[in-house]
């Protein structure tokens, strides 16, 4: 059985009383802006980061003092952290070689771990004559050719251009779903994080926001930085008492209500007036920014029906698209 | 297994314990005792330190080092930052003139210190025999470096300043390394030879100037010692090429007075650290 | 035209540069050519006339040079390799350990660079003789254990901590232990640097002076430089013998500064 446990996880590096579980064969992303905590967070299930208070265990094991090597864990760095003097199927077969599996073995293995990735016709090549695509696999085949209980991915896809990251995040999940393994996926990429993750972590200094099924993460932010944090463009988040809100939700004082740009609705009789102060197109759709009252919204058009700038629109929202907030805490209500 | 970075330190902290450190230390110690390694030390105090003050050798051979370092390392210097500045750019000659410029620096001392015996030599060496002519001419006897005190100085510094291969070879891959834009820029603004020399090279160069500055100020007292034992044998007389590290040789390991020598040593490394303070301060008022 | 004019004005210093610098060189090699005993000519004759290499078969017959090149080769297969490893390993020890002691090791290390050779002599002579070392090659292979001077093991500090630290941590995460890491994967990483401090180290064992000067008083140990000494003194004016013995000691030097040169700069 392997799956992560972290209890009460304190570190140096910006992690402050983290708590969550992996189960096995789970593919949790933690998700965050940068300096949120996430690598250092990965960091520490390795034990590349010493934990200051909390504990860690893998397949119920405690390993909070173990270092690295015993965890049996591998990882996938950032930079893909190639040896840049071995040949690629000297880097897949590195830690099998300095364990002193047998020859036989190790080609076996390495050839099952190239295959599964891709990378097979690469093996006789230097790291220097791969694309930035090729590393990615190579250093996936390094991952998975020692079989171990958990397998921790820091940003593999940000070295990649965009088409690539389609691509690899579909396989990536694949290989999860064939390998099977407790797996943590660290992205900035909202994207990537909710069509990867069987589960959602969002990271904000150090600590969890949200922890929850993609579809929980989008539809039920647990707080306003959850909700901003999450889409594009960000969600709009209004004061309660302020000019754009359902008909029929007469919110307490100190309540912010947020709605998706695709919440909104426009030119329906009786709601406030906005001025469209902007407008991006982009493809069919388009993003129309307007202030009403001087409040920021943000509202979603098919392109066809994009208004003119300075035209006056009124804006509306329903009562089932809107999200309430405690101001106070940030906290959904 | 966590101790191997300790067990890979360990020769090296090893060695440098046993060869600099304690050595430093013992040297330190010794220098207020009279010792001539077969009966044990005594302590005299500051005694060996009055009597090097009142030794006319000793004050001789401190002035020495010191016109020495004064004059050979400021023109080393310059020396080795020309050729650098001249032989940064690939063009034609350049690479013999950079493989001519660094050789010197790899003869061993000794190869190099006989050689300019054979040079200097006022009757079978080439330098007088090429300025008998033209000092002739002028009514001149031609240079005696092996016999006048001052000419023989002189040669010992002309001897430093042909073995600049090494400075020259970091000086190089400094100027190397400055970014390309910054001239594009300065190109751009028409800033001048002398302009971007001043405001833009040296500047940026400054750190490893400074560096090899307080480097070559170091190794200046080492720097005169081979020439000095092997080509002038520390003479001609009075003293003129006997300089501080030729003076500690001397009394440690021809006079056996190695108390006497290890205040000697002392004496050198505070001149060798009031210079470089004094340096380090005076590089960092030119860099405000 | 600014710049056609600035490259042959740089051919021309560059020439300049090779005139000046070259003859010393050229001549220690044009003086071993000479024979041995002759008169002083009235003018410098570059090109030696007779062409002679008398003045090498009496160094080797009257220097003992023979014995020398042996024991300096001895002391650099030794000393070399053991330098490139003692440096090494040490640099690479720098970036594993707490953040205070390496401080005090690299501050130890400057130290260590800033003493002259001259003001250790005197207890370092003691302490050889102490250990009864003196009189034997130990005491010119023992700069070895400083890596030949505390200015490679800072060199081989810095190489590595320029490595990724992404490598040192797969390693980490492979169960290496440091020594593994060091051999399999930073090694690697370094090779210029590894191949310029075997030169330099090279380069400074061959031609050390002053230890054996000091530490080495039985003629069947002296080294090449000891023995060029010796061979000087032994008739100051027989110049050719000298040189010769000289052209012999620099050659290997010139040839290893020379490569690493070529890598350094290019």
């Amino acid at each position: 059985m392997a799956g992560i446990t972290l209890t009460d996880v304190h570190a140096a590096h910006g992690v402050n009383g983290v708590s969550l579980s992996v189960g096995e064969d789970e593919l949790l992303t933690v998700l965050g802006p940068s300096g949120a905590g996430k690598t250092t967070l990965l960091r520490l299930i390795a034990g590349l980061a010493p934990v200051t208070r909390g504990t860690i265990h893998i397949g119920g094991r405690d390993v909070t003092a173990l270092r690295p090597g015993l965890r049996n864990v591998s990882m996938v760095f950032q930079s893909y952290a190639l040896f840049p003097h071995l040949s690629v199927a000297d880097n897949i077969a590195f830690g099998l070689i300095v364990k002193d599996v047998p020859r036989a073995v190790i080609r076996e293995r390495v050839a099952a771990a190239a295959a599964s990735v891709g990378c097979e016709q690469l093996l006789a090549r230097k790291p220097s004559q791969l694309s930035g695509g090729e590393r990615q696999r190579v250093a996936l085949a390094r991952a998975l050719v020692r079989e171990p209980d958990v397998f921790l991915l820091d940003e593999p896809m940000s070295n990649l251009d965009i088409e690539l990251r389609v691509e690899t995040r579909a396989e990536i999940k694949a290989l999860h779903q064939r390998a099977g393994g407790t797996m943590v996926h660290v992205t900035h990429d909202q994207t990537e994080a909710l069509v990867l993750g069987d589960r959602v972590a969002v990271m904000r200094d150090g600590a969890i926001e949200q922890i929850g099924s993609p579809e929980e993460i989008w539809r039920q932010p647990a707080t306003t930085f959850v909700a901003r944090f999450v889409g594009s463009p960000a969600m709009n988040l209004l004061p309660g008492d302020g000019p754009v809100r359902p008909r029929d939700l007469f919110p307490e004082p100190g309540w912010l209500i947020g709605f998706r740009a695709e919440a909104v609705l426009l030119g329906h009789t009786g709601d406030p007036l906005g001025t469209v102060t902007r407008v991006d197109v982009v493809g069919e759709d388009s993003y129309v920014y307007l202030s009403v009252s001087g409040s920021p919204v943000v509202a979603r058009v098919r392109t066809s029906e994009k208004p003119r700038i300075g035209a006056a629109i009124r804006v509306g929202v329903r009562r089932e698209d809107v999200h309430l907030f405690d101001a106070a805490t940030g906290r959904r209500t | 297994m966590k101790r191997s970075p300790w067990l890979m330190l360990a020769p090296y902290v090893f060695g440098l314990v046993a060869l600099v450190l304690v050595p430093f230390a013992v040297t330190v110690v010794l220098a207020f005792t009279e010792y001539d390694l077969i009966n044990p030390p005594v302590w005299v105090g500051w005694a060996n330190f009055t009597e090097l003050f009142d030794d006319p050798i000793f004050r001789m051979a401190l002035g020495n080092s010191l016109w020495f370092a004064a004059i050979a390392v400021p023109l080393r210097l310059l020396i080795a930052l020309g050729l650098a500045l001249l032989l940064h750019r690939r063009s034609w000659f350049v690479g013999s003139a950079r493989t001519a410029a660094a050789l010197p620096a790899a003869v061993p001392e000794i190869a190099y210190g006989l050689l300019w015996l054979w040079l200097f030599n006022p009757v079978h060496g080439p330098i007088n025999q090429l300025l008998a002519g033209p000092s002739a001419l002028l009514g001149r006897t031609p240079p005696a470096w092996l016999t006048l005190p001052n000419d023989a100085r002189a040669g010992i510094i002309i001897m430093s300043l042909f073995t600049v291969g090494e400075m020259f070879v970091i000086l190089v891959a400094a100027r190397q390394a400055l970014p390309r834009d910054v001239y594009e820029l300065a190109a751009i603004e028409d800033a001048t030879g002398w302009d971007i020399f001043r405001r833009i090279t040296l500047p940026l160069m400054a750190p490893a100037l400074g560096l090899l500055l307080v480097r070559d100020t170091i190794m200046s007292f080492q720097l005169s010692f081979t020439p000095a034992l092997v080509v002038t044998n520390g003479g001609p007389p009075p003293y003129a090429t006997t300089y501080l590290s030729l003076f500690v040789y001397r009394n440690a390991f021809e006079y056996l007075r190695y108390g006497f020598a290890a205040a000697a040593t002392l004496v050198m490394l505070a001149l060798t650290v009031v210079a470089v303070l004094l340096q380090v301060r005076l590089l960092r008022r030119a860099r405000l | 035209m600014r710049g056609r004019f600035a490259g042959s004005a740089r051919s021309l210093g560059a020439l300049f540069v090779v005139v000046v610098f070259a003859p010393p060189l050229l001549l220690l090699l044009s003086g071993s050519l000479h024979r041995p005993g002759e008169p002083p000519k009235p003018t410098p004759d570059v090109i030696p006339d007779p062409l002679s290499t008398e003045g090498y078969a009496l160094a080797f017959e009257w220097g003992g040079l023979l014995r020398a090149t042996l024991n300096s080769v001895v002391v650099a297969a030794i000393a070399v390799p053991l330098s490139v490893l003692v440096a090494s390993a040490a640099g690479f020890a720098l970036t594993q350990i707490p953040r205070r002691i390496r401080n005090a090791v690299v501050g130890a290390s400057v130290i260590g660079l800033m003493v002259p050779a001259t003001a250790l002599l005197v207890p370092k002579f003691a302490m050889f003789r102490w250990l009864n070392l003196t009189d034997t090659l130990a005491p010119l292979i023992a700069p070895a254990l400083v890596g030949a001077s505390p200015l490679y093991v800072l060199a081989f500090y810095l190489a590595f901590r320029a490595v990724p630290q992404d490598l040192y941590d797969a390693c980490l995460i492979e169960d290496l232990s440091p020594a593994q890491t060091w051999w399999r994967v930073a090694m690697p990483q370094v090779r210029p640097v590894t191949s310029a401090v075997a030169a330099l180290s090279f380069v400074l064992t061959w031609s050390n002076f002053l230890d054996p000067l000091v530490f080495v008083y039985d003629r069947d140990l002296f080294t090449l430089p000891l023995a060029l000494r010796s061979l000087a003194t032994l008739d100051p004016t027989n110049f050719p013998v000298f040189l010769a013995g000289a052209v012999l000691a620099t050659v290997p030097a010139i040839i290893v500064y020379a490569l690493a040169q070529r890598r350094f700069l290019k």
